[in-house]
């Protein structure tokens, strides 16, 4: 079991401070899982965790063996530890792949469709149909590890954000933005996200990289179902109602609820409700397993609360697909998929702190990505870009809110749409000013959080 | 299969709902995490802070102070008043508060549940007495922005 040649591996270093953070999570995990395994289990919130954050914070330079930081462990849980490895050999990949310069678009997507097949060949690979979450969660040591250990889970849980998030920033956008992109995402990432304490479930990709998701639902599915076996073995090594050895079972069995074996044959939005073999999922979003609470059309995401994944996050109106799929919006820790530039503009202006738009231009193979500073100030990577905003009903707005590479683009869009005849081609400088606030269409969706102890609400 | 047939069929509701009747903005407080309060036609309740490019709603005031370490640079703040449409201007420029003359604040609040009418600002201190008496507030003290700024870092 080994990587896949290909020369886009470890292209992760194009964007140096990503890579570092991403080679931290494995030392993170690798220190707290051998605490657990050999009576360390009180320092875990103390000195431990202060000894994880200063790796954390000085993150190595080349990826760590893990078998090195948590011996015991390995020796304890080798199958475990295959588990674990093949997956990260899945992100470190795909994410390769992605970060990789010289290829096209086109390329990338057939190279990861090919990493994928390789990968689900191997004995231990993980399922990429999507699980019910709710039922995965939902043993009686689910959550021991987070109630025992808040500030490491929130450490977990900060590893497994930027595991997730990291794949919209890389999917379909140029390789040049990768590190401008990082800068705002690391800094989410090392400032805030590593320290939350307060999320309720664990990150899933399609809620951060709801674009590669859709894209790739097998990959991100495997994904979640590897984050879910990380908090069912955590909670089972945390857990008092366990001896060790009922714990060597119930940690084989976490990593049997999750194979690709286990699962053969079976498909994607089939299988018994509420089963281990429930493979339902949300409208929209067949990268996403079943989630606690969740309707076929709404579903809770901690920290952006109830959510349609078919709609646009700021005028809930149903999104486009195909090349004109409109934006997506990242900002204070979540992806937002919106149908158009107001949209986006608008909803990132509405939060606090820095953001970042990804948008479909008139060219399918030109992504504009536009990052913003504190003070809603952008800057694109696409220079000559100019927007159209005739402001009419939300329900059209990916026709009458758009941006073009250029100024013949936008001309050649008003010559063909009449109805924008008298429309003036608005710069990134005006059109950063706008504000349109909410939209008439926009719908909350009142539905407390499932994950709600007691109708504790607020601080 | 069942899951994509039935997808397909709300596919085709949803896009009927989605040209439904307009609903009402309501987005969270940045700050308490609850539901903002809307406006009426009588009363005023959104505070919306401007910075740069930037429009954010807050619940109430004490939330906006609460909350001023994550705000960068010069802020306006539009604090609702005792009249509607007419709110107060708190200002934020180089780290300084200030506000128009005469001003005060109400803080009187226990539970966050409560913010949005009892953490408010008002145009003078008769406008603040004639809130006060009409809402059967208790313990009612009219506080200076000076002395708002310094229970709210009192608290936090």
């Amino acid at each position: 079991m080994f990587y896949k040649p290909g020369p886009y591996n470890w292209s992760i270093r194009n964007v140096p401070q990503f890579a570092a953070d991403m080679y931290g999570t494995g030392v993170g995990h690798g220190i707290a899982y051998e605490a657990l395994v050999t009576g360390q289990a009180d320092k875990l919130e103390g000195p431990i965790y202060d000894s994880i954050v200063k790796v954390l914070k000085n993150p190595p330079r080349l990826p760590i063996d893990e078998g090195a930081i948590l011996p015991t462990f390995k020796r304890r849980y080798g199958e475990l530890e295959k588990v674990f490895d093949w997956a990260h050999t899945l992100h470190f990949q795909t994410i390769g792949v992605l970060a990789h310069r010289g290829w096209t678009d086109a390329q990338k997507e057939a190279e990861i469709e090919r990493i994928w097949q390789f990968y689900s060949e191997q004995p231990y690979a993980i399922t990429g149909l999507p699980l019910n979450m709710e039922v995965l969660d939902g043993y009686s040591y689910s959550g021991a590890f987070r109630t025992k250990y808040p500030k490491v889970n929130g450490l977990f849980w900060g590893y497994h954000w930027l595991q997730t998030a990291n794949y919209d920033m890389l999917y379909r956008t140029p390789v040049e933005t990768h590190g401008p992109q990082y800068q705002v995402v690391g800094e989410r990432y090392r400032e805030t996200e590593l320290f939350n304490t307060e999320r309720e479930f664990m990150p899933m990709t399609g809620e951060l990289s709801p674009r590669f998701a859709k894209r790739f639902p097998e990959i991100a599915n495997s994904f979640d179902n590897l984050h879910m076996l990380h908090d069912n073995v955590n909670d089972i090594l945390a857990t008092n109602e366990l001896t060790e050895v009922q714990k060597k079972q119930q940690i084989r069995i976490a990593i049997w609820r999750v194979l690709a074996t286990t699962h053969q044959g079976e498909t994607a939005g089939e299988g018994e409700a509420n089963s281990l073999h429930d493979h339902r999922y949300p409208f929209g979003m067949p990268g996403m397993g079943w989630m606690k609470g969740a309707t076929e059309s709404e579903m809770y995401m901690s920290g952006m609360g109830w959510m349609n994944m078919e709609e646009c996050g700021h005028c809930s109106i149903r999104l486009p697909s195909g090349d004109e799929w409109g934006a997506t919006v990242s900002a204070n820790g979540w992806t937002m998929m919106v149908r158009c530039m107001l949209c986006a503009r608008d909803m990132a202006s509405e939060t606090i702190g820095k953001a970042i738009i990804r948008a479909a231009t008139e060219d399918p193979k030109q992504t504009l990505v536009l990052i913003s500073d504190e003070l809603g100030n952008w800057t694109s990577n696409l220079p000559e870009i100019v927007f159209l905003e005739v402001k009419a009903d939300h329900p059209e707005c990916n026709d009458w809110s758009k941006v073009f590479t250029s100024r013949r683009a936008f001309d050649a869009y008003i010559a063909e749409n009449p109805d924008y005849k008298d429309a003036q081609p608005i710069a990134l400088s005006e059109w950063q000013t706008r504000n349109e606030g909410t939209p008439e269409t926009y719908r909350r969706i009142n539905r407390p959080s499932p994950y709600q102890r007691n109708g504790e609400v607020g601080p | 299969m069942k899951n994509l047939i039935i997808a397909t069929s709300l596919l085709a509701l949803g896009t009927l709902g989605a040209v439904s009747p307009a609903l009402v903005h309501e987005a969270d407080c940045p700050y308490c995490k609850l539901k903002l309060v809307q406006n009426t036609n009588a009363k005023d309740n959104e505070v919306v802070v401007r910075f740069g490019n930037k429009k954010i709603e807050y619940r109430c005031i004490y939330c906006v102070f609460a909350d001023q370490k994550k705000l960068t640079g010069d802020l306006i703040v539009y604090a609702p008043s005792e009249a509607a449409g007419k709110p107060v201007l708190v200002r934020r420029t180089g780290g300084n508060w200030t506000a128009p003359e005469g001003t005060v604040f109400l803080n009187a609040f226990r539970r966050h549940q409560e913010c949005a009418g009892l953490s408010r600002t008002f145009s003078s201190k008769s406008a603040f007495d004639r809130y006060v008496a009409a809402n059967n507030v208790a313990n009612a003290k009219a506080l200076t922005l000076k002395e708002m700024l310094a229970e709210v870092a009192k608290a936090n």
